[in-house]
């Protein structure tokens, strides 16, 4: 056994046992204290693991990898599993039952995540992809005494349920005609073989694609998105919006670029068309939205639009900008949703409305909640415009050899406009309009810790780009592409 | 493709229609050969041999899926510890480990239900 490349997954897993063990045999009183705990050993974790070194082999029957971009996506999983828990000791006082169950599956969902970052095999994927699946199902379904809650929940079972059972009969037929599971095995029996021999290939490539459009809620598997993100928990919603997209892409990074890299000729177009859709409908479905977490639940099938320009791409340059790309978004969205996190739980409700003249009830959460929506849209000089930047590059230097992705650019400029409106009205809200209400609503220390980490990363790294560039670079090489 | 492949296929398509045919047909032998002469007692509904009493949309107690859930954690448990055990003169200490380490965790999530008062009949 490799100990040393799991060591990661086997902390959290050893936490969460102890943790839920804990509690069934000494209920804990004070929950929030709890998730604080966690949320920092989690940060803790995350610091640990920039001491870990990537592996030159797979191990584990070559069905498990630790490059550099394994460690990085499991960084940027640790960042969101300790900022999510950090919103959920804020939000736990509105859970009825199951607080520190709550944590568990947060903590088992993350180690799902982490095992996904490494997958190298279709077997593994899947286990992992089932073990993040099902903590969702039961995490977005976490309210179970409200409504929109149990919709969401309801929701995520159904069409979870259906991706997974498209992902498995995908796999099941690129396992039935190539006979192997394992990426780079893959990629050499289909470089050896003729491509267009087998239709039963390009099925198994659409349902394994379809699968994972379902978790990056990318056109036309997004149906989903706006009802889960506004009916789920807060903090649920964060760990979709951050953790359950970067695992999908990296999922999707690594069974297209390794696994069925000579395929590209087929599947280019197909994730070209599906970025532009993505960009389309996200972007625009957003602009008549009144509910916050709603509008950001349109605003993550935009997101997912923009980062598969960088997969469509399919250059060093399109993967680095993706992995810049999330790892900028990671710290804008964590800090909208954890604005919105400490805004609700005095107002108790979601819609834009509410959070009028929010910057004198609380100046510091609406300067969060300004940067975060400004930083979504790519202004300068917050992150989100390089990490925009970035992936409009990778796509104009793909358009030098293939004239059809001046057009996936051009729909990504006009997308970037229209989502200017509907970003800039929340702006507007906070700062422009005035409301009845003008008690101050009370920060915690931790989420003002929270809030200004987020905050210093979004104007660092738009203004200071390189050490994550350089990071997103070199973890972009195991794809070994031009 | 090769036809070799595509004739594996085959075993499913007798499958399923065998699977069709074998219930039907003795309820079609039956309708053939069968004298049929009902009284009210014969064509009563009944279950398990028990006369019916009231209506069939009766709530159940929900308390019933918490044991059909901790059930659960010993039908894994067996699926995986026979094949295990068969093969366990030949495995790894690493197999063994990895074996206990899987128990361990069924135990664990017993050991929260039992905790949480699942296993209690209130």
């Amino acid at each position: 056994m490799n100990w040393y490349a799991i060591q990661l997954e086997c902390l959290l897993a050893i936490l969460a046992v102890v943790v839920l063990l804990t509690d069934a045999f000494r209920p804990v009183r004070d929950a929030r204290r709890i998730g604080l705990i966690l949320s920092a050993l989690v940060g803790l974790t995350l610091l640990y693991s920039f001491t870990m070194q990537p592996l030159g082999e797979a191990v584990f029957q070559g069905m498990y990898r630790l490059d550099t971009l394994a460690l990085f996506f499991k960084r940027l999983f640790l960042l969101a599993t300790a900022f999510v828990l950090l919103m959920s000791a804020e939000f736990v006082e509105r859970i009825e039952a199951g607080r520190v169950e709550f944590y568990v599956l947060l903590l088992l969902c993350a180690t799902g995540m982490l095992v996904l970052a490494s997958a190298n095999d279709f077997i593994l994927m899947f286990v992992a992809l089932e073990l993040v699946t099902i903590c969702f199902f039961v995490l977005t379904s976490y309210l179970r005494r409200q409504v929109p809650s149990l919709e969401a929940g309801t929701k995520y079972l159904i069409l979870g349920a259906l991706s997974s059972g498209l992902t498995v009969y995908g796999i099941a037929y690129l396992l039935g005609i190539t006979g192997t599971a394992n990426f780079e095995k893959l990629r050499a029996v289909l470089t050896e073989a003729p491509v267009g021999e087998a239709t039963g290939l390009w099925f198994g490539m659409v349902l394994v694609l379809a699968g994972l459009g379902f978790k990056i809620a990318s056109v036309p598997f997004q149906v989903w998105a706006p009802d889960v993100y506004q009916g789920a928990p807060t903090p649920v919603t964060a760990m979709l919006a951050v953790g359950s997209k970067a695992a999908g892409f990296v999922l999707l990074m690594r069974v297209l670029m390794t696994g069925l890299l000579p395929l590209e000729p087929v599947w280019g177009p197909v994730v070209l068309g599906l970025a532009g859709a993505s960009l389309v409908y996200g972007n625009l479905g957003a602009l008549p939205q009144r509910d916050i977490k709603r509008l950001l639940g349109y605003s993550s099938i935009g997101h997912a639009g923009y980062v598969l320009m960088g997969v469509a791409a399919v250059n060093a340059l399109g993967v680095a900008a993706v992995l810049f790309y999330h790892g900028q978004y990671a710290f804008t969205t964590l800090c909208a949703f954890l604005a919105i996190v400490a805004v609700t739980r005095v107002t108790g409700r979601d819609d834009i409305a509410s959070f009028a003249g929010l910057h004198r009830r609380a100046p510091i959460l609406g300067l969060a909640l300004f940067l975060a929506m400004m930083s979504l849209a790519g202004v300068p000089p917050l992150s989100g415009f390089f990490g925009k930047f970035q992936l409009f590059a990778a796509v104009i230097d793909r358009a030098q050899m293939d004239a059809r992705y001046y057009w996936l650019a051009g729909i990504g400029a006009a997308a970037v406009v229209v989502s200017l409106y509907f970003y800039l009205n929340v702006g507007r809200a906070i700062y422009m309009q005035s409301s009845d209400r003008t008690d101050a609503i009370p920060v915690s220390w931790p989420v003002r810790v929270g809030l200004w980490i987020c905050m210093g990363a979004m104007i660092g790294l738009g203004v200071y780009q390189r050490p994550l560039v350089d990071a997103a670079l070199q973890a972009a090489r195991v794809f070994g592409l031009e | 493709m090769t036809d070799a492949y595509n004739v594996q296929y085959l075993f499913v398509a007798v499958f399923l229609g065998v699977a069709i045919v074998f219930p039907l047909a003795p309820l079609v032998i039956a309708r053939l050969l069968a004298p049929r002469r009902p009284t009210p007692v014969k064509t009563d509904v009944y279950e398990c041999g028990v006369e019916a009493k009231g209506d069939a949309w009766v709530q159940f107690r929900v308390g019933y899926y918490v044991y059909a859930l901790v059930y659960v954690i010993f039908a894994v448990e067996a699926v995986f510890l026979y094949p295990w055990a068969v093969a366990f003169t030949g495995l790894s200490v690493g197999a063994v480990i990895a074996m206990l380490i899987f128990v361990l965790l069924l135990v664990e999530g017993l050991a929260y239900a039992w905790m949480k008062g699942a296993l209690d009949w209130k």
